[in-house]
C-alpha cells in the first residue's frame, strides 16, 4: 500500500515535547485543584471526586486532552520506543514545576534521578533525531 | 514487595505497554492511502480500552500502597515498551537505545523512590 498522509506542520519530536509540557501543566493544575478542595467533603469516599469542584482541575483537563492529541499525531511518524523515551521528560518537568511553582522540596537523590533520566533521553533521542534530519 | 502487589504492578505496566502499542499501530495505519478507517477505529478503541485497564489497576494499587512504594514500578514501562516495540512493531533497536532506556528506567526508579 502506498504511503499517504500530510506532512505534520509541527516536527513530530517537537510535538512530543509539547505533549510533555501539556502533561506537566495538567499535573500542576490538578495538584492546585486537589489542594483547593482538600478540606471539602468527599462524596464518594476515597475516589477523590471532590477535586472536580475546583476550577483548576477543569483547567487541567484541557492540557491533558491537548497532550493526547499531540501524542497521537507524533506516533504517526516516530518509533514508539523513541517517543515513549522522550515523553519520560515529564519525570523531569513535573518535579521541576512542583519545585518552581509549588515550592516543593526536591531531595539531592531525586535531582540525581532527574539527571539520569535526562541523560537517557539524550542517548535514545539524539541519534534518532539526527537520522531523521539526514533523510 | 509482596507477590500480589508485584503481579498487579506487572499487569498494570503490561496494560500500559499493550495500549500504547495498539495506539501506535492505529496511528501508523493513518499514513496509508487509502486510510483503512475501520481497522484504525478497531485498534484505537482496543488501545483505549486496555489503557483504561491500566488506569484502574494503577488506581487500585495506589489505594493499597503509598505512591513512593508503587511508583518505582513505572521504571519498568520504558523497558517493556522497548521490548514490545521490537517484538510486535519490528522497530529497529540499537545498543544505544537499550542503554538510554536503561538509564531512563533507573532514573525514574530513583526519582520515584527518593
Amino acid at each position: 500500500m502506498a504511503l499517504g498522509g500530510r506532512q505534520p506542520r509541527l516536527h513530530p519530536y517537537l510535538q512530543i515535547i509539547v505533549a510533555a509540557f501539556c502533561v506537566t501543566a495538567a499535573e500542576l493544575l490538578f495538584k492546585r485543584g486537589a489542594m483547593a478542595t482538600a478540606n471539602d467533603p468527599a462524596p464518594l469516599g476515597i475516589i477523590g471526586l471532590s477535586v472536580l469542584g475546583s476550577v483548576w482541575t477543569w483547567f487541567g483537563i484541557v492540557p491533558y486532552i491537548a497532550s493526547f492529541l499531540f501524542w497521537l499525531n507524533a506516533l504517526r511518524r516516530v518509533p514508539l520506543h523513541v517517543a515513549f523515551s522522550i515523553m519520560s521528560i515529564t519525570q523531569v518537568l513535573v518535579p521541576l514545576g512542583a519545585w518552581w511553582f509549588g515550592s516543593e522540596h526536591i531531595s539531592p537523590c531525586r535531582w540525581v534521578g532527574v539527571l539520569i533520566v535526562l541523560a537517557g533521553i539524550f542517548v535514545v533521542a539524539g541519534p534518532a533525531m539526527k537520522a531523521e534530519e539526514q533523510l | 514487595m509482596t507477590p500480589d502487589i508485584l503481579l498487579l504492578c506487572l499487569a498494570s505496566q503490561l496494560c500500559l505497554v499493550t495500549g500504547q502499542l495498539l495506539l501506535k499501530h492505529a496511528m501508523t495505519q493513518t499514513n496509508l492511502a487509502p486510510i483503512p478507517w475501520w481497522r484504525v477505529v478497531r485498534l484505537f478503541s482496543l488501545g483505549i480500552a486496555i489503557l483504561s485497564g491500566w488506569f484502574f489497576l494503577w488506581g487500585g494499587l495506589l489505594q493499597r500502597k503509598d505512591l513512593s512504594y508503587i511508583y518505582p514500578c513505572g521504571g519498568m514501562g520504558p523497558a517493556l515498551m522497548l521490548f514490545g516495540a521490537w517484538l510486535f512493531l519490528k522497530e529497529k533497536l540499537t545498543l544505544q537505545s537499550c542503554i538510554g532506556i536503561g538509564l531512563i528506567s533507573a532514573g525514574i526508579a530513583l526519582v520515584s523512590a527518593s
